[in-house]
């Protein structure tokens, strides 16, 4: 005979409080990272060591809040797929977007005439 | 967390009446939040474009921004989404009182974050002079975060819709998947304003 699908109503109460304490453990932990974030950006470092560490702490955050709280760790893969399909073109967009106008001739009007392209300095 | 537990949760969402065995609500709600990862991108983008190329005479960032009240918005909206999985996790378990009471916080939790972007909105138009028209900045921070503060607005509204939907007696552990999926769309406002905290607003303070 198969096993009941519904656990035992002691059963359910018990995955019911642990639930519960891994939902606020995360929740402290997404407090702490938060703090830490506040901390980093008054650190005397180098800058790219800085945006650095801050990318890394709020993708951890991103990542904890999706798997646990969005329940993509116990869903099918097919939900992660589907969120991830829009969250990699999202950032594909961001990086071409910043890319393109990061380029000397990508950047805006005013931009250009504060700080003129190399070729437009040499010619003036 | 025991792989016991993480097995009876993965029973609890498997749907038997679609092919995917994924409940059919869900999947549209994974869908709309993809494509509103896209949304928000572009938006973000936009905002780092122009903070990579100031204007001249652009509002320093730095001096308008208040790092301790949205340092405690997100604080707020951190405990917030913690309050909504646990009300997932009550009406999974057909718990409807503990339900109430977790909605009940995250909607005052929600409120909170609301009020505190209003003071802020407040305090950059009419005590620094920034708005939405006077400067790039402006524009593209009051497009950015008032976006998000409407999606946060909509959740809200539809959080406060789903607890009064729960004393007509109508919504039980079989609806939870109408819970869960408002839980998505409030814990995607939360992940969406993790990237801007960073994005928008710390990277000024390196």
């Amino acid at each position: 005979m198969s096993a009941p699908a519904t656990p035992a109503p002691a059963q359910g109460h018990e995955l019911e409080q642990s639930m519960f304490w891994i939902f606020v453990q995360i929740a402290m932990l997404l407090a702490v990272i938060t703090g830490l974030e506040l901390v980093t950006v008054y650190l005397p470092f180098v800058k790219w060591l800085l945006v650095s560490v801050l990318v890394v702490l709020s993708t951890v955050k991103f990542m904890f809040v999706i798997f646990y709280f969005m329940h993509l760790r116990w869903d099918r893969v097919f939900c992660t797929l589907l969120f991830f399909i829009g969250l990699v073109l999202a950032a594909a967009t961001m990086w071409a977007l910043l890319k393109l106008f990061g380029a000397e001739a990508g950047k805006p009007l005013y931009a250009t005439m504060i700080d003129p392209p190399a070729i437009v300095a040499r010619i003036a | 967390m025991s792989s016991d537990a993480a097995a009876a949760t993965i029973d609890h969402h498997f749907d038997p009446t679609t092919s995917t065995g994924i409940p059919n609500k869900k999947i549209l709600m994974w869908a709309f939040l993809a494509s509103d990862c896209m949304f928000f991108g572009c938006l973000i983008s936009t905002h780092l474009i122009y903070r990579l190329h100031p204007p001249p005479g652009n509002p320093v960032a730095r001096q308008v921004f208040s790092i301790e009240l949205t340092s405690f918005s997100t604080f707020i909206l951190l405990m917030s989404s913690l309050m909504m999985a646990l009300a997932v996790n009550a009406i999974q378990k057909g718990n409807l009182k503990s339900m109430r009471w977790s909605l009940l916080t995250t909607i005052f939790f929600g409120c909170i974050f609301l009020g505190c972007q209003v003071y802020e909105f407040r305090n950059f138009v009419y005590e620094k002079h920034l708005t939405i028209t006077n400067s790039i900045l402006g524009s593209t921070f009051f497009t950015l975060t008032g976006t998000h503060g409407l999606h946060v607005l909509v959740g809200v509204i539809w959080l406060s819709g789903m607890l009064l939907y729960s004393f007509t007696g109508r919504l039980t552990e079989k609806q939870a998947i109408d819970v869960e999926s408002m839980g998505l769309y409030w814990h995607f406002v939360d992940i969406v304003w993790i990237v801007i905290f960073t994005a928008v607003y710390l990277l000024e303070y390196i």
